[in-house]
């Protein structure tokens, strides 16, 4: 049997920025795109049949192309968004054993060190996004669900279509954390995300409404609008605007957002050992006897009743 | 004491500052700084007042600091000259003590907010307790479109990161309805209603025992405080510092204020500076 440590490499917290270290040179990119229109590059979730679900060779591109984009002087914005019908429906659940994406499988008999080893360079790619030194904007259409929702978050700005829905779900156990970072309190005040929807699924002019996030249009405006923004972006001057997002990020930082992540992978952690009722679908379980697609249906059969739209 | 920039009235309990530099939209100078620092000082310790009501004179509340480059030394330094980061963090230090010490003054504040209110304006309204606006105000920070860091923290504590973003990083103004709806200000009332609304506010607060209202204030405060905000103020003295050294060395090829200004004067320069921008998002409409 393969263990965990077989397949992973330890790597130290006081680690360089991932980006920093996924080269993109002579890099094919296949599950995520890079592209250079001027002073804005564009990086594209490209499984579209997958609807993005985000596996390791995905978020590696992503990442390759945040590297590029930073040595490039020329580029002053980068846009995120999805190919096909979604902006990303978030881990890819079918990845196989040993993927950093998905939760990590019982069978590896991981260590908590194994645990906190991956959940760490998990949850500091988002970090690291959040923190990447030239503004970020998403662009966010169909389906933006749990890792997606990280993504969106973890932009500067996110322009999202008006239908977009935003929104987590739960590996059968309870999605603990998870939207610590993008529905909680930092983006738009947990008054108005909390009060009464602890983890709603949420329309894209809902999330406007909220403040979680800048602006939603019609869909078919989405993409005219993205670049607006992004061309007004290219006009600041870049090294203050990068002192700025400095700032912040920073005061988001004292008020707690850098331990917020740390409990976010905590969190990850600490769900490995959740106790499941006969009641409850576990996704490992389901899996193993159902398949991916019997855990969804299992996890749709449980799950609460969708609230009702307006009420 | 004698006023050049500000006015000073007191009725009932409430005193009211008003702005008074009407003729150059209330923009904000060294000497206005320095009567607004001691009229605050004066009236802090003075019991009859109850509440402090801010407010400009003629077509706006204030466009902020004095771009003018003529008595603004400590409210826009030039960025040439090389001056050492024990400088900068001093000019720092006093600037985000001023805006801490509206914060946290020992009475009720209110901005009563017409027409614009940008840059240090904006950030004044901020530091007040309470905020109420004409339809037609017009709020933002332009800074960044300049190369200049925003001059208060407040931004994350009362609009969220998305928000603050978008207005920091564009300089986007944006107008009252929407300052309303990210809560920015508290309320927005027609034009001809400004001042009555202001005034119900304000004999409503003076009502409340003096002392209860302080306490309360300083416990309110207290919770800012706990969610890091006394940090963040020194925060932004230690980034502005920095952002200062940044202005000594323009890039070719990028927008340079000061040379614009002396080249063109002050006007061309504000206009090339927004021009850029405004393509994209123009001003909400020009009070």
């Amino acid at each position: 049997m393969t263990t965990f440590r077989q397949i992973t490499k330890w790597v130290t917290q006081y680690q360089k920025r991932q980006w920093e270290f996924t080269p993109y040179e002579g890099r094919e990119y296949t599950a995520a795109l890079y592209e250079k229109q001027g002073r804005i590059a564009r990086i594209t979730l490209n499984r579209p049949e997958k609807r993005n679900a985000i596996n390791d060779k995905m978020f590696e591109d992503m990442l390759a192309g945040l590297h590029q984009a930073n040595d490039d002087p020329e580029v002053r914005v980068v846009i995120i968004r999805g190919a096909g019908s979604t902006f990303s429906a978030g881990h890819d659940l079918s990845s196989p054993i040993g993927e950093e994406s998905p939760p990590v499988h019982p069978d590896l008999t991981p260590t908590v060190r194994d645990f906190y080893n991956i959940e760490r360079r998990r949850c500091n790619k988002h970090e690291d996004l959040f923190n990447f030194p030239k503004p970020t904007i998403a662009q966010v259409h169909g389906y933006c669900i749990g890792a997606g929702g990280e993504i969106q978050a973890a932009c500067d700005i996110t322009i999202a279509a008006e239908d977009a829905q935003f929104g987590v779900r739960g590996f059968g156990v309870a999605p603990i954390g998870v939207y610590g970072a993008n529905l909680g309190p930092w983006p738009s005040g947990s008054r108005r995300m909390m009060a009464g929807n602890m983890f709603p699924e949420l329309s894209g002019k809902e999330m406007e409404a909220t403040g979680a996030i800048n602006k939603a249009v019609p869909r078919d405006k989405l993409e005219e609008e993205v670049m607006k923004w992004a061309e007004a972006l290219a006009t600041i001057p870049p090294d203050a605007l990068a002192v700025t997002k400095e700032f912040v990020n920073g005061l988001l930082d004292i008020t707690g957002y850098g331990a917020h992540w740390r409990a976010h992978y905590e969190g990850h952690v600490s769900i490995q050992w959740v106790r499941f009722r006969p009641d409850e679908v576990s996704f490992y379980r389901a899996k193993k006897y159902g398949g991916l697609k019997g855990f969804l249906k299992d996890r749709a059969a449980h799950a609460t009743p969708k609230r009702k739209r307006g009420s | 004491m004698q006023y050049q920039t500000i006015i000073y009235q007191q009725e009932s309990g409430i005193g009211k500052i008003t702005l008074n530099r009407p003729e150059k939209l209330n923009a904000i100078n060294d000497l206005m700084l320095e009567e607004l620092d001691n009229l605050l000082r004066e009236k802090e310790t003075d019991i009859e007042v109850r509440v402090m009501v801010i407010e400009g004179a003629g077509r706006c509340f204030s466009v902020g600091q004095d771009l003018s480059g003529v008595d603004t030394a400590e409210v826009m330094p030039n960025r040439r000259g090389r001056r050492s980061a024990k400088e900068l963090i001093g000019w720092g230090t006093r600037w985000n003590r001023r805006l801490e010490y509206i914060f946290n003054y020992l009475k009720p504040t209110i901005a009563q907010v017409h027409g614009h209110c940008l840059g240090l304006g904006c950030y004044n309204a901020m530091a007040s307790d309470i905020t109420i606006a004409s339809e037609d105000a017009v709020f933002g920070d332009p800074s960044l479109r300049m190369g200049l860091l925003t001059g208060t923290p407040l931004w994350t504590w009362l609009i969220g990161v998305k928000k603050t973003k978008e207005l920091l990083y564009l300089g986007r103004y944006i107008d009252a309805r929407e300052a309303e709806q990210i809560c920015l200000i508290n309320r927005v009332v027609p034009r001809d209603r400004l001042e009555e609304e202001v005034d119900r506010y304000a004999q409503a607060l003076s009502l409340s025992p003096g002392d209860g209202m302080v306490a309360a204030k300083e416990s309110i405060n207290a919770q800012m405080e706990a969610r890091g905000v006394g940090s963040a103020w020194r925060f932004l003295t230690e980034m502005q510092a920095l952002n200062w050294m940044q202005q000594r060395d323009i890039p070719p090829g990028e927008f340079d204020f000061w040379e614009a200004r002396e080249k063109k004067g002050l006007k061309e320069a504000l206009k090339e500076r927004d021009a850029k921008v405004e393509e994209f998002f123009p001003k909400p409409f020009s009070p």
